[in-house]
């Protein structure tokens, strides 16, 4: 027991703090305010069970701010809660996006909370997308008081818009779902009879009883033909339509061509049935579809949160009269009052007060970019410490934000296409399969025996049924996807893994993604021998407490011990002064404490004697160095494209080396550069974080993200990396190469086998059951060998 | 044997009630977070025992 860590959140326990709880019997210690305050209620509110069956530890529970308060009561203006939920009656349903939800009991916690509410009706939360859906009497309970119960067990719920292609993939997936219980639990039944039919026939059985069961599974079978095989159709149909040969057509015409000759065999009483096949094949084509159709489904769920950085709400000011509105309905020359803390609703000029603002999302560059009367500020940058009047330019949709939105959009349908290697194949297989078939039955038919010509046909078909093939490649992409997902690489697009063994160019953003897309401390200067550096830093920090801007939070790690402070000022863009034992104290700029400036950042003055100066940084990731050096050794070329045009992108260049750096790029040139080597014949994967990489996501063949990107990135990237450090590329890469290999010997494997069985086929020497029991042998031999991308 | 002529259409309806009631579940968003429903079963068990004493007063000047 070297470190105590926190019963709430399982972080460690700085020395020196005594927050504890008795549960069960024990005390327990608290990391801080926050954790205490919130299982403090959960305890005393009845949901201590929430800790007794858990999985996970929670997340940290900060100590609501007073500015999110008010937030959240701004969503309680009728016209604002209007845009954000639907109303049933009496009741209003919205649906709510939950940050802090880390495991099942998280869900029961909520929903138990909730409930307590007299005004809510119902509530059903899903732990796996982290999304709460309710009903309540909106008169009755306003949603901040909601929000606000929610936030005193730890959790910050924001309304969320769920769009269109949301609720497609939720039905979508519904139905897969059940067309997958139809195969599946007809395969069983069919299969049974089909037992009986195999001992029949070694065995001797009554042909009156071995019709009625050949009847019995073709009525059994038709649910799958009628209603689960029905997407293959579809989809051969839509190909064959586009005169492009996809796999799905030589598996729809395997399914129905079995399927048919099984019925005329039922009907004529002659022959073979093979309707056990046809489930089974159709099941498991139908149940790789699924796994894949499901974790798509659930990655854009996880990452969809794309309309939080829409801003929802403005105060809008009438007279010296305060409105709060939607933030979609704002017009050109309306004046909005933006709060310490707040998004900024529109694009517009700053009439009143000074401020700085985090446009980092949207430009990339972190140092918070300070407002004056006449500057301009951008809808969906962060307003940090100053109270803000602002004349609206432009209405949200032809902002800053809503025009890179846009060119997202546009670059989408110019996606550089990757042609599936698999649908290749199958087109040329197809063709020659379908003249081999025809040419069979010719033959047999018109020179050799007339009766045969139809079973021979059958088996040629059956023997070189495309099973294997079509089995090839998706069973192992499905494995390498719940591989790379279990080692935290969420894949939302599975042909990133066709193009990934191929690539040749990787393309990084700076901010947030090289770097930590934060401030840290990286040296302190003491002038005076009475404070050590914890002290300074400590009693730093005690002062930083005090603000929003991002420099404050450079500082919280190193906060130790609580001291009494009084006077607390803040100027804006300057610093913060505060009385200590009858000292006045000061943190901010060499100005604000009266000292010479020497170039750092930060400094700290008591009694105006210079005491410390602080240089902080936007630290570079510690994993970088060593992973561009692997991806170097694998012969890929790097290049750095940055929002950035600071000093600091040359540094980073000096020491990483980059091959190409292009620094102070906007969206549309991030765009132009990706297409420039797109046109040169490179494969490019695109690594960022922000709104800024987001059209260079589409530009590029293969986009990445990590998880601390900003929602919109994460929604467009066809990869998002779900720890926080980009070594996971090198995971993803070699992931990505293993599968590649699986899939040749897979198909290797099956062309191979059709080779070999096609010529004994035409000649008539395969009878249908021994197709059939090649074409499982060979599909089992293809899904097992898939099955070794599962092991680590 | 004539007893299979019986036997397999009762399988059969079987088949097709397991079936109607699979899709309800569906219908009924049972399967949206396969994580929850497994929990559920710990928690219901512990408020059976422990809402005669903490949680029945609670709802009661509620409703």
């Amino acid at each position: 027991m070297s470190t105590e860590r926190c019963f709430h959140c399982n972080e460690p326990v700085p020395a020196g703090l005594n927050f504890t709880l008795s549960f069960d019997g024990q005390s327990r210690a608290f990391c801080c305010v926050g954790c205490q305050a919130v299982a403090d209620t959960i305890i005393s509110s009845a949901l201590a069970d929430y800790y007794r069956f858990r999985t996970e530890p929670a997340s940290k529970a900060d100590a609501l701010p007073e500015h999110l308060l008010s937030e959240l009561s701004s969503f309680d203006a009728a016209e604002v809660l209007a845009d954000v939920s639907q109303q049933q009656g009496e009741l209003t349903e919205i649906e709510l996006s939950v940050s802090g939800i880390s495991c099942a009991a998280c869900a029961w916690l909520i929903e138990k909370q909730l409930r307590q509410l007299t005004a809510v009706q119902q509530v059903n939360v899903n732990s796996a997308t982290a999304r709460c859906h309710l009903s309540w009497n909106a008169e009755q309970t306003p949603l901040s008081t909601i929000l606000q119960s929610l936030a005193k067990i730890g959790y910050q719920a924001s309304p969320f818009v769920a769009d269109q292609e949301e609720q497609q993939f939720k039905t979508e997936l519904n139905r897969f779902l059940k067309r997958l219980a139809v195969a599946g639990i007809m395969t069983m039944q069919v299969m049974m009879l089909a037992v009986a039919l195999y001992f029949g026939d070694y065995t001797g059985i009554e042909a009156s009883h071995q019709g009625y069961l050949r009847w019995i599974s073709l009525i059994l079978t038709l649910p799958v033909v009628l209603y689960a095989a029905l997407p293959f159709v579809k989809s051969a149909w839509r190909g064959i339509k586009a005169r492009q040969m996809n796999m799905d057509v030589p598996v729809s015409l395997a399914i129905y061509y079995t399927f048919f000759a099984s019925a005329y065999a039922t009907v004529f009483n002659t022959g073979e049935v093979y309707f056990e096949s046809v489930c089974m094949f159709t099941f498991l084509l139908q149940l790789g579809k699924f796994f894949e159709y499901r974790a798509r489904a659930r990655a854009r769920d996880a990452t969809s949160n794309l309309l939080k950085i829409m801003p929802v709400s403005a105060t809008l000011l009438n007279d010296t009269e305060q409105q709060i509105v939607s933030a979609r309905r704002l017009n050109g020359g309306d004046v909005i009052l933006i709060k310490p803390g707040e998004t900024i609703a529109a694009d517009g000029e700053v009439t009143l007060g000074s401020s700085s603002a985090d446009e980092s999302m949207l430009t990339g560059e972190y140092a918070p970019v300070a407002k004056r009367i006449g500057d301009t500020v951008l809808a969906g940058s962060v307003n940090h410490d100053g109270l803000l009047q602002v004349k609206v330019t432009q209405p949200l949709a032809a902002s800053r934000l809503g025009q890179i939105i846009q060119l997202q959009q546009r670059t989408l349908s110019q996606k550089p296409a990757v042609l599936e290697k698999t649908d290749r194949l199958a087109r040329y297989f197809v063709e020659r399969l379908l003249l081999i078939a025809a040419a069979t039955f010719v033959l047999w038919y018109v020179w050799l025996d007339t009766d045969r010509a139809f079973w021979v046909t059958l088996s040629v078909l059956v023997a070189t049924c495309p099973c294997a093939l079509s089995l090839a490649a998706p069973t192992a992409v499905t494995c390498a996807l719940a591989n790379l997902n279990r080692r935290g690489i969420l894949i939302k697009n599975a042909g990133v893994l066709d193009v990934l063994p191929q690539l040749s160019y990787i393309v990084f953003d700076k901010t947030g993604t090289l770097t930590e897309g934060r401030f840290s401390v990286k040296a302190v200067q003491l002038f005076s021998p009475e404070l050590s550096q914890a002290d300074a830093l400590n009693l730093i920090a005690n002062l930083e407490v005090y603000s929003e801007h991002p420099i404050s939070k450079a500082f919280a790690p190193y906060l130790t011990q609580k001291l009494p402070l009084t006077d607390v000022d803040i100027q804006v863009g300057a610093g913060i002064r505060a009385q200590y034992n009858a000292q006045q104290i000061s943190v901010g700029s060499a100005a604000f404490c009266h000292v010479n400036d020497t170039g750092a950042m930060v400094y700290l003055s008591i009694d105006k004697q210079a005491v410390a100066a602080v240089e902080l940084q936007d630290a570079l990731r510690r994993e970088v160095p060593e992973l561009l050096q692997q991806l170097r050794q694998g012969g890929y070329k790097l290049m750095m494209l940055t929002g950035d045009s600071s000093s600091q992108a040359d540094q980073l260049q000096q020491q990483l080396q980059f091959d190409t750096m292009v620094k102070g790029c906007s969206p549309e040139q991030k765009v132009d550069e990706i297409n420039q080597l797109v046109r040169a014949g490179h494969k490019v994967m695109m690594l960022g974080d922000g709104i800024n990489d987001s059209p260079g996501f589409h530009a590029a063949h293969v986009s990445v993200t990590l998880e601390t990107g900003s929602d919109l990135s994460k929604n467009q990237a066809d990869v998002v990396l779900l720890q926080p450090s980009i070594q996971l590329l090198s995971a993803l890469l070699e992931g990505s190469n293993k599968a590649q290999g699986i899939i040749k010997q897979n198909l290797r494997w099956a062309v191979g086998y059709n080779l070999l069985i096609i010529p004994l086929a035409v000649a008539g020497f395969v009878s249908p059951y021994i197709a059939v029991l090649g074409m499982s042998f060979s599909s089992l031999l293809v899904v097992s060998n898939s099955l070794r991308l599962l092991k680590k | 044997m004539s007893i299979i002529y019986v036997l397999i259409p009762i399988a059969i309806l079987f088949v097709i009630i397991g079936l109607s009631v699979f899709f309800w579940a569906v219908r009924a968003r049972q399967f949206d977070d396969l994580d929850k429903e497994g929990f559920s079963i710990l928690f219901d068990e512990e408020r059976k025992a422990s809402s005669k004493t903490a949680e029945k007063p609670e709802d009661k000047p509620g409703q």
